[in-house]
């Protein structure tokens, strides 16, 4: 079983507090709902082996708090990510409105530049919208993320929003080769040039 | 034929009598893949070649193996790519027209290309094959075999209608000996050659030649047609005379005296110490002669180079000329696979002879914080500190030598820690260096930034980073191993002694580590939050002091019961966390220490400010108050809400970072590890709802959750029994969960101000980790750490010396190498062989810039010249630097001719006139004649081709091209002829 895992990836999840961190990734490994989640401490961690395209990636998922106050605590774990998603809560604008400010946060703290994004606008179920999907799309494109609305409630999306990030993490080998395979960049080009005489000929 | 000798073959026939003889398959090989290769047929259907083609267009080679028996051959085929296909002139195309090949033969667009094979020079081929024996098997040297090889090739072009000439390779590789054919309808060219270490007398000249090719053609008419003739001489300059090399290797001795203010520890050196220009060669050509316009016999010659029409010139560079900075990194690199710990380098065990005191390690602990107690706190310079640190060396190593000298230990000591040279006040240290990037733009700024960012190194004005720059220059030229083991000693040393007597650290970014650096710098950063940490205890401990009378009823009674442990992972606790089962209870995860935040007794808070008129109660119940809240006030009394001074949470280093995850993922993704991972981690938030509570008596969760987590407060508006809109507020749904975290520690926390807290963070215990961690680091460890580093400043280091010189290449090289850096320090693959390679493409652009320099200097114009013969002098030398060969505008007389006539001309008077006591530069003309030192010396290679086309074998045959190359060289003498004959008219 374990020999066939492609890769392990680390996962970030980010974005105020409440806006439904701790229940997205709830209902990813468990696929459950708990109405009773608490408010975050610090970070907690899952892992979920899932299946993309016929490749394994063993997924050690941070979920961090949105809490003001552990802020300076949190951003210890962007180190080394591969993926994050960023949530906001399209019943609460506000929430919307301080992504730029985790953006910042994750510029400042990642340790490489080439890590794949996700926005998921979370809690679609509820009726009292503050956002619609169109500012959604136009802020990740804005900042090249991927895109999808979801509801931990309802599971919609929340599959799909995991399926997506990983895949395009496969797809940047950049991103998880130089861990656990060795194949490095070449530095050096091969030195052309043999034959009898060579390229290169002058008299002297 | 030949297999039937062979004994080799023999067994082969023995077992398959049935196939043809090994030479019959060899043949219908080469004629396979002149098949595959579509080399059959007509050839002449090319466009004219253009002048410079050859050099301008690339070259394609493709090659494949054939066997001849068991004997391994490389059939290789050349062509030139041409910018423009056959197409247009197809309907020209005469059925029986030359091959294109010997139209090439008379072709004169490209003649002495600087970059060719050595068949294209010498018979100017656009295309051909090569039969050459495989890379390990022996040459073909007996004549039989040659003939049998020659004969082999004839064959095959015969029966395929190849057109593309097919040469053989014999005898030794090194002798680039060929012999080839070319058929075309009715028409053949013998490719022959002649190679002999001297040029026979009668042979080393024009008119000898002459002889040789004229005899050759065999040509009855008369008259001859006229022989065309292209001359190329070859000069060689190795001596540069006036211009010798300008760089001198930097005297480090001299840099360090003590008398000499700075030391350029700063500075990385640059540079070659020799001269990266070995030879300049100058070809002088007369591209286009006839016979009898020139004489050149054994006693005369019209061939002046001074004269000759066209000149080019290439330069040949010194292979590796030893290059300082490449030195240094080289250098560097090596440390990092040195075993020995820093101890073992200085020799501890002579101090364990001593005996007794080492045996106990505490003692040795004592005598390592012993600057502390012999230095007054008031002064820290330069020279006590090297005083301390000398008593301690001498300590360890009586009688040994310290393998730095105190002068050399000082510079780098006060380089390292400026402020330690000017008395400062404690406050005014605190400011960290930032001396540099003044002057430069925002984009280069930023550049900079990213090399920083990829390589994870350290700013350019950190402590580390200055570390990294001393550590490489000590050990290229202060004592390599040993006294990088001193100077680190030395510097542990000193931050301990900045420890002790609670000095910041000089040179670092305040807060807590930047995981984006090194980690050698966030343990130094850490070392510096402990500082300010205990720094900042001991003054309010200080102020405190004076008020100490008059609180002291207090005090006695508060500090026991403040005592309060509460669940943490501090990373100091975080070793201890990981047997911690699931069970146990609040307490169980605190250690014992009574170690509190500040270690103050009770005072009124002085930096709160309080509000006017407030009551006499609330006022002396209220602790550590920072500031009221957005004008709230308590839900249950009408005090307002105030914001408590917190203590900050612990600063971490990657590798504690990295330890403390791994501790919460081993907890598991039960819903149970969840929650114990959340209790290990709200040691801060315990500690602030403590603190909340001190500043707000009489408060409630809800209070707490209003400043501390907002949303979990909901308001809602209400409608009361009287109709009237209220709006009422509660605990958000998961706030509200019984037994949640939340909830449970709000019932825990006691009322405590921050300062009577027990410290989130033991910064004792932490600086003395990280001063441990340094203490053990050995010299290769060291080295490791600061190797991005060293890196950076060197990738900084070629930035700006390519800057002044412009070149193009090398920009885009430093580039590159920037980007790829990112890969070499990757914590997964630290590989070595990696970073050799990394190291040695920043030589070669090291070595690029010094050749720019060298070339430079050597084409600078001189006063009084014209700002145009500038321009050209600039384009000339960055040619020079791009491309094999380049061509001298206006020959002997442009400005760059006269530049190299004059090095020349000094050459030969060092070498034949010693010593020179004239000027040549006032009556050169003069002189010139009555010294009889001509201004070049002999050349050093003569090319000389002949082309003319005539009618062979008989004078009524077509007239085809005729074609000798000769080279004269002092070692070589060579004729390579073509000369082709009608077969029709035979
Ligand atoms: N209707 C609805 N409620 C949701 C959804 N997702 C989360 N919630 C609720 O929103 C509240 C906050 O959810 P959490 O998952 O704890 O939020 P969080 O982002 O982890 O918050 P912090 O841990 O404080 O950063 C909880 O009461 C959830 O039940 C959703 O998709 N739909
Ligand atoms: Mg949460």
């Amino acid at each position: 079983m374990e020999e066939d895992i492609l890769t392990t990836l680390k996962i970030l999840i980010i974005g105020e507090s409440g806006v439904g961190k701790s229940s997205l990734l709830l209902r990813f490994t468990d696929d459950t709902f708990d109405p009773e989640q608490a408010a975050t401490i610090g970070v907690d961690f899952k892992v979920k082996t899932i299946s993309v395209d016929g490749n394994k990636a063993k997924l050690a998922i941070w979920d961090t708090a949105g809490q003001e106050r552990f802020r300076t605590l949190t951003p210890s774990y962007y180190r080394g990510a591969q993926g994050v998603i960023l949530v906001y809560d399209v019943t609460r604008r506000e929430t919307f409105t301080k992504l730029d400010n985790w953006l910042n946060e994750l510029e400042t703290y990642c340790t490489r530049n080439d890590l794949v994004k996700m926005l998921v606008g979370n809690k679609i179920d509820k009726e009292n919208h503050e956002m619609d999907r169109a500012e959604g799309l136009k802020f990740a494109r804005k900042h090249s993320m991927l895109f999808i609305e979801a509801s931990a409630k309802t599971r919609d999306g929340v599959q799909c929003a995991f399926e997506e990030l990983v895949e395009k993490i496969i797809q940047t080998p950049g991103l998880w080769q130089s861990e656990s395979h060795g194949r490095g960049v070449q530095l050096t080009d091969e030195d052309a040039g043999n034959g009898s005489c060579g390229g290169y000929c002058s008299l002297v | 034929m030949a297999a039937d000798s062979d004994p080799e073959t023999e067994v082969f026939e023995i077992t398959d009598f049935t196939t043809a003889s090994e030479w019959e398959r060899f043949v219908s090989r080469i004629e396979e893949v002149l098949n595959d290769w579509k080399l059959i047929g007509n050839s002449s259907d090319r466009l004219p070649i253009e002048k410079g083609e050859y050099t301008r267009s690339t070259w394609e080679e493709k090659s494949q193996e054939i066997n001849f028996a068991d004997f391994k051959f490389y059939i290789t085929h050349y062509v030139l790519v041409q910018d423009q296909q056959t197409e247009d002139v197809k309907d020209n195309v005469e059925e029986d027209a030359f091959p294109v090949a010997m139209q090439d033969l008379l072709c004169m667009n490209n003649d002495f290309p600087p970059r060719a094979h050595c068949l294209v020079r010498w018979y100017g081929l656009r295309e051909f094959v090569v039969v050459s024996p495989g890379a390990n098997c022996e040459a073909i040297i007996s004549e039989s075999k040659c003939n049998l090889l020659h004969s082999s090739v004839s064959i095959a072009l015969a029966n395929s209608g190849c057109q593309v000439p097919l040469f053989v390779q014999v005898q030794q590789k090194w002798r680039k000996m060929f012999a080839g054919e070319c058929q075309g309808p009715g028409v053949r060219t013998d490719f022959e050659m002649v190679h002999l270490k001297k040029a026979p007398s009668q042979y080393n000249h024009l008119s000898g030649l002459l002889d040789i090719f004229k005899s050759k053609i065999g040509c009855c008419l008369s008259p001859l047609p006229p022989v065309n003739i292209a001359i190329r001489f070859t000069y060689v300059l190795q001596d540069w005379q006036q211009y010798s090399w300008p760089q001198q290797p930097p005297d480090f001795d001299t840099l360090l005296g003590s008398e000499v203010g700075g030391v350029e520890f700063g500075k990385l050196p640059f540079g070659a110490c020799e001269e990266p220009i070995s030879e300049l060669h100058l070809a002088t050509t007369w591209p286009n002669l006839t016979e009898g316009i020139v004489v050149d016999n054994e006693v005369y010659s019209d061939l002046d180079p001074l004269q000759a029409p066209h000149w080019s010139v290439r330069v040949r560079t010194a292979e590796n000329p030893q290059c300082l900075l490449g030195d240094l990194l080289t250098e560097f690199l090596r440390l990092c696979s040195r075993k020995e710990s820093t101890e073992e380098v200085l020799g501890r065990r002579l101090g364990e002879d001593e005996g007794k005191e080492n045996a106990d390690i505490s003692s040795a602990l004592s005598r390592l914080t012993e600057p502390a107690a012999a230095v007054p706190i008031s002064k820290l310079s330069v020279s006590n500190m090297v005083h301390s640190a000398r008593k301690h060396i001498r300590r360890h190593k009586r009688n040994d030598e310290s393998p730095l000298s105190a002068d050399v230990l000082n510079s780098v000591l006060l380089y390292l820690f400026p402020d330690a040279a000017v008395e400062k006040s404690p406050d005014s240290k605190n400011k960290t260096a930032n001396t540099n990037s003044s002057g430069k733009s925002e984009q280069e700024k930023q550049s900079d930034h990213n090399i920083f960012l990829q390589l994870k190194s350290a700013p350019s004005d950190s402590l580390t980073y200055r570390l990294a720059l001393c550590v490489c220059l000590i050990n290229y030229s202060h004592g390599g191993l040993r006294a990088v083991a001193h100077l680190w000693q030395e510097f542990v040393l000193e931050l301990r002694y900045r420890w002790e007597n609670n000095y910041l650290v000089y040179g670092l970014t305040g807060g807590p580590p930047d995981l984006r650096c090194c980690l050698l710098h966030q343990k130094l950063q850490m070392l510096n939050c402990c500082i300010e940490r205990k720094r900042a205890r001991d003054e309010t401990r200080k102020a405190q002091d004076g008020n100490k009378d008059r609180e002291r009823k207090v005090s006695g009674s508060t500090n026991n019961s403040g005592s309060h442990e509460c669940p943490t992972l501090t990373p100091a606790a975080s070793s201890t966390t990981k047997e911690v089962s699931p069970g146990k209870s609040w307490d169980s995860w605190s250690d014992s220490e009574d170690e509190f935040f500040e270690c103050l007794s009770d005072q009124g808070e002085a930096e709160a400010p309080q509000p006017e008129g407030e009551k006499e109660v609330n006022k002396s119940k209220a602790e550590g108050r920072l500031h009221p809240y957005n004008n709230m006030t308590l839900l249950h009394s009408a005090e307002p809400l105030y914001v408590p001074v917190t203590q900050e949470p612990a600063p971490m280093t990657e590798d504690l970072l990295e330890e403390q995850s791994e501790v919460l993922a081993k907890l598991g993704t039960s819903a149970e590890g969840t929650h114990l991972r959340a209790r290990m981690q709200s040691a801060c938030l315990l500690s602030d709802m403590e603190s909340f509570k001190a500043a707000n008596p009489g408060c409630v969760l809800e209070d707490f959750v209003r400043w501390y987590s907002p949303r979990d407060y909901v308001e809602e508006e209400e409608v009361d029994e009287k109709g009237n809109t209220v709006v009422k507020g509660s605990l958000s749904p998961r706030m509200k969960i019984p037994g949640n975290m939340w909830v449970e520690a709000w019932e825990t926390a006691r009322v405590v101000p921050a300062r009577r807290q027990r410290r989130l963070f033991d910064d004792t215990k932490e600086a003395e980790k990280v001063l441990h961690f340094l203490a053990v680091q050995k010299p290769a460890d060291l080295t490791r750490h600061l190797l991005p580093c060293i890196i950076h400043a060197a990738i900084l280091k070629l930035k700006d010396e390519e800057v002044v010189e412009d070149i193009p290449t090398v920009r885009k090289s430093i580039q590159q190498a920037t980007s790829q850096a990112s890969k070499l320090f990757s914590p997964f693959n630290q590989d070595h062989k990696k970073l050799e390679d990394f190291i040695s493409q920043l030589i070669s652009m090291e070595i690029a810039i010094t050749r720019a320099r060298s070339l430079k200097a050597k084409f600078a114009v001189s006063e009084g010249e014209k700002a145009e013969d500038a321009a050209e002098l600039e384009n000339f030398v960055s040619s020079l630097l791009e491309e094999p060969e380049v061509v001298v505008l206006g020959a002997g007389q442009g400005p760059a001719g006269s530049i190299i006539h004059r090095l020349f001309v000094s050459a030969q008077r060092a070498a034949l006139l010693s010593p020179l006591d004239e000027d040549f530069g006032n009556d050169r003309k003069q002189t010139g004649g009555s010294n009889k030192v001509p201004d070049f010396p002999p050349p050093a290679g003569r090319e000389i081709l002949l082309r003319t086309c005539v009618p062979r074998p008989a004078p009524y045959s077509k007239a085809l091209p005729q074609r000798l190359f000769c080279v004269l060289m002092k070692e070589e003498f060579r004729l390579a002829g073509a000369f082709s004959l009608d077969t029709a008219f035979f």
